[in-house]
């Protein structure tokens, strides 16, 4: 088994991106609307936010609504890979002995 | 804040309780509790139907005495404020998300309303040339027929067991309800298809609680 994807493994970050999974792979998401699912004050999510960008897992995108700027936000194909294997690598831990496919 | 200060999960079971907790809660506010989306609907056919069949019974027969007006225009009020249920939670459980969900909703929503406008656009054109109640016959069974259709599309699209099933029924007992004939349509419709909506209501609401 690999070890658990330290960007991911993380509370506050695993939130994030298990939130960002459960939209559909072609949609996006604004920033006040993910805190809003998340509870997060606006500094703390930035923070993460910044550090999944970094490792390539999220695709932020800064645009306007008319005249309102709004930051969008997704999970990348990489992030939701990263994220699947995560999850799959924490449910081998919790069954070793069954193999899943 | 330093970001290194996000601590790991306890373990793995806290790490899998988290990822289930989080999605369930974000499918939570994503998707608004169903009985929203169905029974508003469900409730209009089995009023507005109803009295359809109260005032236009079978034979030609009127089992309650109202107004000739007051059935269709009880229908129109009640699939109204449906719509209105339906429109604005929809828009509000899938506010600020943009992308293929939204297009999605929003190219489904469209047809819908455009083929109300070409389903009633041929019925007022033919049943000027109609008996009253063949008539009303084929509005209501236009009506009901596009709506099965539409419910099964959905299904398809979204690939949602319940409002495929439920599309299933409706065009099942539109065929019977019109075999039957007038009065006997409205009164299938009403029953089995507003019931039909509220149970499916139900069933969705069910399913979705016994999601993971």
């Amino acid at each position: 088994m690999r070890e658990l994807d330290p960007v991911i493994h993380a509370q506050a970050r695993l939130r994030v991106v298990a939130t960002l999974s459960t939209l559909g792979a072609g949609d996006r998401i604004t920033f006040p609307r993910l805190q809003e699912l998340l509870g997060m004050t606006a500094g703390n999510l930035s923070v993460h936010l910044r550090k999944l960008e970094d490792a390539g897992y999220l695709e932020i995108d800064k645009t306007y609504r008319g005249r309102t700027p709004t930051t969008l936000v997704r999970l990348s194909r990489r992030g939701r890979l990263a994220f699947d294997e995560y999850t799959e690598n924490i449910r081998a831990l919790l069954h070793p002995d069954s193999k899943e496919t | 804040m330093n970001p290194d200060d996000d601590p790991p999960p306890l373990d793995a079971a806290s790490a899998m309780r988290l990822i289930r907790e989080q999605r369930a809660a974000t499918a939570h506010s994503l998707e608004p509790d169903p009985r929203l989306h169905y029974w508003p609907w469900g409730v209009a056919w089995l009023v507005g139907f109803g009295l359809f069949f109260l005032r236009f019974s079978p034979d030609g027969r009127t089992f309650v005495t109202m107004p000739e007006w007051l059935p269709l225009t009880a229908l129109f009020v009640l699939l109204g404020a449906a719509s209105v249920v339906f429109t604005v939670g929809s828009a509000r459980a899938y506010r600020q998300v943009t992308g293929e969900s939204a297009r999605r909703g929003g190219w489904y929503g469209a047809a819908w309303g455009l083929g109300f406008v070409s389903l009633f656009t041929v019925a007022g054109r033919v049943s000027d040339s109609l008996p009253h109640d063949l008539a009303g016959l084929l509005w209501s069974a236009l009506a009901v027929g596009l709506t099965g259709a539409l419910h099964m599309a959905g299904g398809a699209i979204w690939l949602d067991r319940t409002l495929f099933r439920l599309g299933l029924w409706l065009t099942t007992i539109n065929i019977v309800g019109v075999l039957a004939g007038p009065g006997w349509h409205a009164l299938v419709v009403a029953l089995a298809g507003g019931g039909g909506m509220l149970v499916a209501g139900e069933l969705a609401r069910l399913r979705r609680r016994n999601l993971p």
